[in-house]
């Protein structure tokens, strides 16, 4: 990046069902708390972006209007689940670019709207038409790799376990009720072999997060940031025939874009928060994160080097599974947790000491593509 | 003095008109897909242009009845039968979403399969002698 962007303040409700908040109702609260522990006037702020991909038009201004935050370009952005990290990807590289100084990111989700049931898709794709539902892609990525490596079921139960014991650590979060592989494996299947705790909840949520230039940092003499020290934007390739669904190419090429702008390591990070919307993703990103070339996705997953107290953190906040996943606000909580725990926010999940924190996400159901989106950030205390 | 020619009108994709993946080809009912004439890629479903090569010189092409299960699940939506939709490749690569349906070979990962039709539904099944 040609000028350091950091992070310096995060709000957000904790993701649940809240059926009588509308968009603005949910995401208002943690605007003004935002802005506040920024230290951030109105009259301070440059920019406004906006994830969000079901709050109809002119979501943004419907939320800073109720504070009378105007005149300023306001962006709203969707990119299906990736819709909130994009939002960020565009702050953090107008304040690189030197086109503006502070930047607010609004992610905000309403899920509750549907009633409940899977992620509404476009009836424009086809193999919507045909009837294909989120969890049903993922749970073919979980056939096909439990079929291609030596891993079983109870190691995708093992996902949900550590994501509701993080989860339950997390006030922020939508679960906070830890589970146990047998309880796992008994919940009513959704798309075999994926059971309900395997899949992410349906619920409403908002988060917020303050960007700013390393000048404007300096001139609000804001405290404990997080530099952005990689932001990077990714879209799917189509492919019409074979294509490997346990190698997602969209995160294999935002990961290695990432960790080449930041200059680390895979083992460098404390923590990642990445795209768990069903539990066989986190086996399929250990690898395309470069976690795994010592040691399989499995076994790292059950010697307990990617929870409290080993190697790399993954998903410390519960992740989508146990934090919950309104899809346009997921990219945003994301990263106010890796702001949190850069900063020593983190309360009873803290990570000693984090210094690198990544987060992850990816969106969209779209025939031939492996994602629409996919969005990787790190950052790095500062 | 050179002469700008004038904008040329782009027209609209009439793609909802015939979006049928199933037709009627010489050879009987086959999933429809669509041949490049310039670079030889075969696309699923009625397209216009070539996702490799723009190439709007494409033709309608039956696709094959026989290829491979690259993955499935067994689907358990409120209110609907259990219902099982896989990743089929078809000889040709390409891949299509597919309903499946299985008698006495189960279904699993890298199981050759074939087209079969029950009324207007068609679905892959495990082929015989699989």
């Amino acid at each position: 990046m040609a000028e350091d962007a950091f992070v310096i303040s995060a709000s957000m409700i904790p993701f649940g069902k809240y059926r009588s908040s509308s968009y603005v109702g949910l995401a208002v609260s943690p605007l003004i708390d935002a802005l506040q522990r920024a230290g951030v006037q109105k009259s301070d702020v440059d920019a406004v972006y906006v994830g969000h991909s079901y709050g109809g038009m002119m979501t943004g201004q419907r939320i800073t209007k109720e504070i009378g935050l105007g005149t300023v370009p306001t962006v709203n952005v969707d990119n299906a689940c990736s819709s909130g990290a994009t939002a960020v990807h565009e702050a953090a590289t107008a304040i690189a670019q030197g086109l503006i100084d502070v930047a607010v990111v609004i992610g905000v989700e309403k899920l509750t709207q549907f009633g409940g049931g899977t992620l509404p898709l476009s009836p424009e794709d086809r193999e919507v038409r045909q009837g294909i539902v989120m969890p049903a892609v993922y749970a073919m990525r979980a056939t096909r790799y439990l079929y291609e490596n030596d891993a079983t079921v109870e190691d995708l139960a093992l996902v949900s376990v550590k994501a509701r014991r993080h989860g339950a650590l997390n006030p922020f979060a939508q679960f906070r009720k830890e589970v146990t592989v047998e309880e796992v494996l008994a919940a009513r299947p959704v798309a075999d072999p994926l059971t309900l705790l395997m899949c992410c909840p349906t619920g409403d949520g908002a988060a917020v997060v303050v960007l700013a230039s390393e000048r404007a940092r300096n001139r609000l003499g804001a405290g404990k940031s997080a530099r952005v020290a990689a932001s990077v934007l990714h879209s799917g390739q189509v492919a019409e025939g074979y294509r490997d669904m346990t190698k997602p190419e969209i995160t294999y090429q935002s990961v290695r874009d990432a960790y080449a702008e930041a200059g680390i390591e895979p083992w460098d990070l404390d923590m990642i928060e990445f795209h768990d919307a069903f539990s066989i993703a986190e086996l399929v990103y250990y690898e395309a994160f470069g976690l795994t070339e010592k040691q399989s996705a499995v076994s790292l997953l059950r010697d307990g080097r990617t929870t409290f107290g080993g190697d790399v953190v993954v998903n410390p906040s519960g992740g989508l599974l146990a934090k919950g996943h309104p899809v346009g606000a997921s990219g945003v909580a994301q990263v106010a947790e890796a702001f949190w725990q850069v900063t020593g926010q983190a309360g009873a999940r803290q990570i000693p000491d984090a210094r690198w924190a990544a987060t992850h996400v990816t969106g969209g159901g779209t025939a031939g593509l492996d994602h629409g989106a996919c969005t990787v950030h790190i950052f790095e205390a500062a | 003095m050179s002469v700008t020619p004038e904008a040329p009108v782009s027209v609209p994709i009439a793609d909802l008109e015939n979006d049928d993946l199933l037709g009627a080809f010489p050879e009987g009912r086959r999933l429809v897909g669509t041949r490049c004439a310039d670079c030889g890629q075969t696309m699923i479903g009625d397209r216009v242009v070539c996702s490799a090569c723009v190439s709007r010189d494409v033709s309608r092409v039956p696709l094959p009845a026989t290829g491979v299960l690259y993955s499935f699940t067994r689907l358990h939506l409120k209110g609907e039968a259990v219902r099982a939709v896989g990743y089929v490749d078809l000889d040709d690569n390409v891949r299509t979403l597919a309903d499946l349906r299985e008698d006495s070979i189960p279904l699993r990962p890298d199981v050759p399969v074939e087209l079969g039709f029950d009324g207007d539904d068609w679905f892959f099944t495990p082929a015989t002698g699989a």
